[in-house]
């Protein structure tokens, strides 16, 4: 069930007794600029911990476990032209608690939470509270640091710097950078947050036991304005580079981890789309497929060697880890895996086999309240709607000329290497 | 014949039975889900390297690393791997082996029959030889390498080692370099033959299924295989770390750009046998709640002092023959960290009684997250520890939550905490 609640907001409710939860999800859509990433990604930190009624995040925490371990959180994601701020709360429908008394339903009161973490933060003359924006803006840098000890995370993170070199927003992480976080202010971030509930779209979605009225009902108390929105494009084009950019770094690591980045100008509006799915399936988007067969089950060079395709970005990863002098027989590995596919190799059973793969992921998305409720953003920003049936005769089409047609429009743009330096050398 | 138990306010019925060649089948019928998920687990992991292999007499040592090498080599049969009999019907399969269990499992939304008859013929028709032993092995040395990188997982097994220096539980489940390179497949056949008895594991299924239709296919397969008979497992008892050998504490030095520090408090009690264990996990489970999670006054002290932050954890586990509980988490001020979170741990009964207030908020909590988990198929199943705790189910983990009270709270972190020994792994830039 699809609402128009203002312009600019929109309600998806998703009723179903299959879940013993009740799932909210409320993303506000930006535009992705390089200067708005790190000012929201410390907007969501400090959003998420403390609000007027709540002024601790022990004082939160505590109303969370009041609504029976209530799971409350703010991420950020990019999408393509698009920063997301996602907040959720999943309550457990009180029908299979053993004792209930509160007079409110569970669903009520995650509804109050999520409003008053919107429109009542803690803002003491008006500001953010000055502890608590110091602080949080700390914990986001040390978060950032932090996971750069992850040197899986850390190796791709250096890959897309290659790729989108003078892209900033593309090639930074969801989370922004530490320079701009080490200057930014609590005056900064009120701008930030009175921008985001002014002028983002808003994406409203619940799925679980409940009525649209209940829903409508909650929502109409939450002080939601119109907005006028772009309506532009979710699709990040650019041009493809005619040199491959390669890049190493010397780290005390045991082991190489080995990332390469390839344009695959294929969004999700495109035709091709289904088949671009296919494809990454087939080349390394699952243990079925040819890096995972080639790389790891016959060659023993890896214990992970896998793509993904990003239908936003138009790009296509692979990631593995290997020893250090083995890279060159690696990537010559992975570039014939490739080549096969480009010039139409690929078995009529390996085909049938993604596929199958596929359906299945898709098949058991609809058993995840929280799969249900972000698949729902897609759909908002592509105006794609595809009923099951449509999506599984799309899939069931797709041939092996349609993959190699896809492949085909693989280019390799970057690559990227983490490894131990002169002790692992031949 | 199926054993029926019902559980009427969540909707939900569990179905168990054991086959005559001793095969424990646990069936869980999700209403209105798509997805069946399905685990065989044998009550065999990384610890069990010392035993008196099945048909012979003498206790043998085997290399370290043997039980996950096993799982990793029981897909590969003499003409096709098993990953690819699921990936026919577009099932997901996987394995993983832990320190007392080693599982494999698949999730289907399609021909549940042909996936499990998949499932329970290539975990029962073993097929090792040198060439696929040798090939295996560049695969899991890479796997092992992947985990010396992973600062997080240094941390926990630095932890570990210092709590367990004598009992096999400090070694690295996937062994060695140098271990697995002698695993030959005389040794896999042994503890294939030795741990695989059908009487030794057990079948949990969840999700889109009838549980009369599943049971009777699962019994067909079952019926055309013979297997000898069911024989005591005789396991060479680890070494006992004495209490007073344990190192109170070490520091290492890796390129991590924070501090990391684990403290571990390894229990010296004897936690109670059967479903009597799972009350004793999930009270001590609570009062470390009480004492630590972001309800606690403590927490919130600790954190504006800059003393931890968001990647503050705490675990408390069970497993066959060991019990510890793990603090963790990544702080700038290693020193306060510790001092802090031993000064709580060792006043740690005083500290639970004061934070009583909180008991009912922490239990509501507990109790909203199990009911929450009932959503996973995956969770379900995963929830199930098999012998460990006599069979006991997620749903019977709800039932003991909603009956606790803080006095059993109290009772068993006294228990734990006066029996425990205390060890601090930190690691610095």
């Amino acid at each position: 069930m699809h609402f128009r609640i203002r312009d600019g907001v929109t309600l998806d409710l998703l009723p179903t007794k299959q879940f013993k939860t009740i799932g909210i999800k409320v993303d506000f859509v930006a535009p992705l600029t390089a200067t708005a990433i790190t000012a929201r990604a410390l907007l969501a930190q400090v959003l998420e911990t403390s609000t007027a009624a709540y002024p601790t995040q022990t004082a939160l925490a505590r109303q969370l476990s009041r609504l029976y371990g209530a799971s409350f959180g703010i991420s950020v994601v990019k999408l393509g032209t698009k920063h997301v701020i996602r907040l959720t709360c999943s309550v457990v429908d009180e029908q299979y608690l053993d004792h209930f008394a509160d007079t409110t339903p569970l669903f009520e009161q995650g509804m109050a939470l999520l409003k008053a973490v919107l429109f009542d933060p803690l803002l003491p003359n008006g500001q953010f509270d000055p502890a608590t924006f110091t602080q949080q803006r700390q914990n986001l840098l040390t978060a950032i640091k932090s996971l750069d000890d992850d040197k899986q995370y850390l190796a791709n993170r250096r890959l897309q710097e290659l790729l989108f070199i003078g892209q900033p927003a593309q090639a930074m992480s969801a989370l922004g950078d530490t320079t701009t976080l080490g200057e930014l202010t609590a005056t900064d971030i009120l701008g930030t947050y009175h921008d985001m509930l002014a002028n983002d779209a808003i994406h409203v979605a619940v799925v679980g036991d409940v009525t649209a009225d209940r829903v409508q009902a909650a929502l109409k108390s939450w002080p939601l304005t119109d907005r006028q929105l772009v309506d532009d494009s979710p699709y990040y084009r650019w041009e493809k580079r005619a040199e491959v950019q390669a890049g190493d770094d010397v780290a005390p690591v045991v082991q190489a981890k080995l990332n390469l980045a390839y344009q695959l100008p294929i969004y999700r509006d495109d035709a091709d789309f289904m088949a671009a799915v296919v494809f990454n399936a087939a080349f390394g988007g699952t243990p079925l497929s040819l890096l995972f067969t080639n790389v790891r089950e016959k060659a023993s060079l890896a214990y992970y060697a896998s793509s993904s395709y990003n239908p936003f970005t138009g790009t296509l990863g692979v990631q593995s880890g290997i020893q250090a002098e083995n890279q060159d027989r690696v990537v010559a590995i992975i570039g014939e895996q490739l080549a096969a596919l480009q010039r139409g190799e690929l078995s009529a059973n390996l085909l049938a086999e993604v596929k199958a793969s596929l359906l299945n992921a898709r098949l058991a998305g609809l058993d995840s309240p929280q799969r249900k409720l972000v698949s729902l953003l897609n759909s908002e920003l592509t105006h794609l709607t595809e009923p099951l049936q449509t999506w599984q005769e799309k899939l069931a089409a797709v041939s092996i000329a349609d993959v190699q047609r896809v492949a085909q429009q693989v280019t390799l743009q970057a690559t990227y290497c983490l490894h131990g330096g002169d002790q692992h050398a031949e | 014949m199926l054993n029926k138990q019902t559980y009427s306010r969540l909707g939900e019925t569990v179905f168990q039975t054991t086959l005559a060649n001793g095969l424990k089948v646990i069936l869980v019928p999700k209403a209105g889900f798509h997805k069946t998920f399905a685990v065989m687990t044998t009550n065999y992991g990384s610890t069990d390297n010392e035993f008196v292999p099945r048909g012979q007499s003498e206790a043998v040592r085997f290399p370290d690393g043997i039980a996950h090498f096993l799982e990793h080599k029981l897909f590969e049969k003499k003409d096709h791997d098993a990953f690819d009999l699921f990936g026919q019907y577009g099932a997901s399969a996987n394995a993983f082996t832990s320190f007392t269990q080693t599982s494999y499992l698949f999730a289907t939304t399609s021909h549940l029959h042909e996936n499990l008859d998949i499932l329970l013929d290539f975990v029962q028709d073993p097929y090792f030889t040198a060439a696929t032993v040798n090939k295996e092995k560049g695969i899991i040395g890479q796997e092992i390498e992947m985990y010396d990188d992973d600062p997080g997982w240094q941390s926990y097994f630095g932890m570990i080692g210092q709590l367990y220096p004598r009992e096999p539980l400090h070694i690295d489940i996937a062994g060695t370099v140098d271990s697995i390179d002698k695993i030959t497949a005389d040794d896999l056949y042994a503890a294939y033959n030795t741990f695989y008895h059908p009487s030794n594991m057990n079948l949990i299924v969840v999700g889109q299924l009838d549980p009369e239709e599943t049971l009777a296919w699962i019994s067909a397969n079952q019926d055309g295989k013979t297997f000898g008979p069911s024989q005591p497992i005789q396991r060479v008892a680890s070494p006992q770390t004495p209490a007073a050998e344990i190192v109170p504490t070490t520091t290492r030095h890796l390129t991590v750009n924070r501090p990391k520090v684990s403290i571990g408090l390894r229990g010296y009690d004897d936690v109670p046998a059967g479903q009597a264990g799972l009350t004793y996990n999930v009270a001590v489970s609570l009062a470390f709640d009480l004492l630590f999670n972001d309800t606690s006054d403590n927490y919130l002290r600790l954190y504006d002092a800059n003393v931890i932050d968001d990647s503050f954890g705490y675990d408390f586990q069970i497993q066959r023959g060991a019990h510890f509980a793990q603090l963790a988490g990544d702080t700038d001020h290693p020193e306060s960290f510790v001092s802090e979170l031993t000064a709580i741990l060792t006043d740690a009964p005083a500290q639970l009684l004061a934070a009583k207030a909180q008991f009912d908020l922490v239990k509501r909590e507990a109790i909203g997250r199990t009911i929450g988990a009932i959503n996973s198929v995956e969770a379900i199943a995963n929830q199930y520890d098999g012998p460990l705790f006599d069979g006991a189910t997620i749903f019977d983990e709800l039932t003991v939550l909603e009956g606790m009270t803080f006095e059993t709270v109290q009772a068993a972190l006294a228990q734990f905490q006066a029996a425990s020994r205390q060890t601090v792994y930190t690691i610095l830039p």
